[in-house]
């Protein structure tokens, strides 16, 4: 009797990691893609609303949902006070959500970069960052996909598998 | 002055907070220049603060001008000033930044002058019997910068928009062409400073373009308008003056002696359009009117009225 309860605890947990592992493959796709077209619509903020950047990063946070959402919060509420600079409030921001996201070290660095850039310009040189940043975030996102094609399922039956050999060794 | 404080960074403000309250309450100017003491101008007076202005200080303070998006200023970036909240005026100076030879940008900006806005209401009540008389006059306001040309003209405006009871005066349709945001102090299109209620303002619009768009779009009675100087502008006066509008215009110079030498206001002059000329000079206080003349230049006496200031 004990067996077979233990036995499906062994089956429960390794199949749950394996589908939590696969969620950080279909996750960074879709964050990435929230990413770009928040991106999309920053630049319209800044091309035809000329909306500063505060104002702009509160309308994206209610746009997105979590938990990007929580970045342009962070990010707007840091931008209250006038003893910072754009490039401090966005890293800072980018470092406080950063765990809650699926996204890779490479994508950081993209952010970063963007980031030193954010209001700096005028709007023309704004707007090609933009879409120079975009242009990574794509190439990010072509790899994520393949990735989450190649591994998702894999890790998924990779996950209760190995359970059921566990089980199999220790019977 | 809340809305200057506002913007400047915490190390100016707190220099400048210590200050006397009469210091401060005459303080027309700050300025800041980067690796330079600070620098204000009160009554007339220069005085410097025994405070180095720092790389972040300038940092922070085109940080609350622009609200940290620099692309939102572009257009105030081009001309050289930005206005904010109050209606005060902050002029930048820098590295200019070219585009096919005309100014594109500042940057690098190392200096800001904070011109600190007073409205001094009533400035021009002493004025209103000579230039009203059944209707408003054709006015040129002469002056040399700094006189408080702009003071007086902004209280007509504010007198013609909002009429004056005790003297007879209805209230007239104003229209404003404020290049230089600098009669109307306007943010986003809505005017800081009181103007009355029945005023219509092009901020920052090139003056001869805007005369005319107001009058087609407008149809103000009475079209204010701050320094003519410029080749274009004496064909809208033209126009403008025989369009059934009047005018209240301001020009720089000392007198009407000696802008009848300016080219371009001589051909104004020679239409003789203006019916009074107001010649403002800076006296004991910016402001004082030294003489009201008449069409063919003749002294017009100043009532005693109310002592402006």
């Amino acid at each position: 009797m004990f067996k077979v309860i233990g036995a499906a605890f062994i089956l429960l947990a390794t199949t749950w990691s394996g589908f939590e592992i696969a969620r950080g493959f279909t996750e960074r796709p879709r964050q990435l893609r929230q990413l770009k077209s928040s991106l999309q619509a920053l630049e319209a903020e800044i091309m035809y609303g000329h909306t500063p950047l505060r104002d702009a990063s509160l309308k994206l946070s209610k746009q997105l949902p979590q938990p990007l959402s929580l970045f342009f919060t962070a990010f707007a509420s840091k931008m209250e006070n006038n003893e910072t600079t754009v490039r401090d409030a966005w890293t800072e921001s980018l470092q406080e959500v950063w765990k809650s996201l699926s996204l890779k070290q490479s994508e950081y660095e993209i952010l970063v970069q963007f980031g030193e850039t954010l209001g700096r310009h005028d709007r023309m040189s704004q707007q090609k960052q933009i879409i120079l940043t975009l242009t990574h975030l794509e190439r990010e996102e072509k790899e994520a996909l393949d990735r989450q094609s190649k591994y998702e399922k894999m890790i998924k039956s990779l996950g209760f598998l190995s359970g059921l050999l566990l089980i199999i060794i220790l019977l | 002055m809340d809305s200057v404080f506002s913007i400047l960074p915490r190390n100016i403000g707190d220099q400048l907070r210590v200050l006397p309250e009469a210091v401060q309450d005459c303080m027309e100017e700050i300025r800041v220049r980067i690796a330079r003491p600070l620098e204000i101008m009160a009554g007339g007076e220069p005085h410097f603060l025994p405070y180095v202005v720092t790389y972040e200080d300038s940092d922070q303070l085109l940080n609350a001008l622009s609200q940290f998006s620099l692309y939102t200023i572009e257009e105030e970036l081009r001309r050289g000033y930005v206005t904010i909240e109050g209606g005060h005026r902050v002029g930048l100076a820098g590295k200019v930044v070219l585009e096919n030879s005309s100014v594109k940008a500042i940057r690098d900006i190392s200096s800001f002058n904070i011109r600190i806005a007073r409205q001094k209401i009533g400035a021009a009540e002493r004025l209103v019997p000579l230039l009203f008389d059944g209707s408003w006059k054709h006015t040129l306001l002469i002056g040399a910068p700094q006189t408080g040309k702009t003071t007086l003209l902004r209280d007509i405006a504010r007198i013609v928009s909002s009429g004056m009871d005790s003297k007879g005066i209805g209230s007239r349709k104003v229209g404003i062409v404020d290049e230089r945001s600098e009669i109307a102090g306007c943010v986003r299109g809505i005017p800081q400073l009181e103007l009355g209620p029945r005023v219509d303002i092009l901020d920052s619009c090139p003056k001869a373009e805007g005369m005319m768009m107001l009058i087609r779009s407008m149809s103000p009675d009475v079209l204010v308008v701050d320094e003519i100087g410029r080749k274009e502008d004496t064909e809208a006066v033209l126009e403008a003056a025989n369009a059934g509008i009047k005018l209240i215009i301001t020009t720089h110079g000392n007198s009407l002696e000696e802008i009848r030498k300016r080219p371009i206001i001589q051909r104004i002059l020679d239409e003789h359009i203006f019916e009074r000329f107001v010649e403002v000079t800076r006296g004991a206080a910016p402001g004082t009117i030294s003489t009201v003349r008449d069409a063919s230049g003749k002294e017009l006496r100043l009532g005693t009225g109310a002592a402006y200031v």
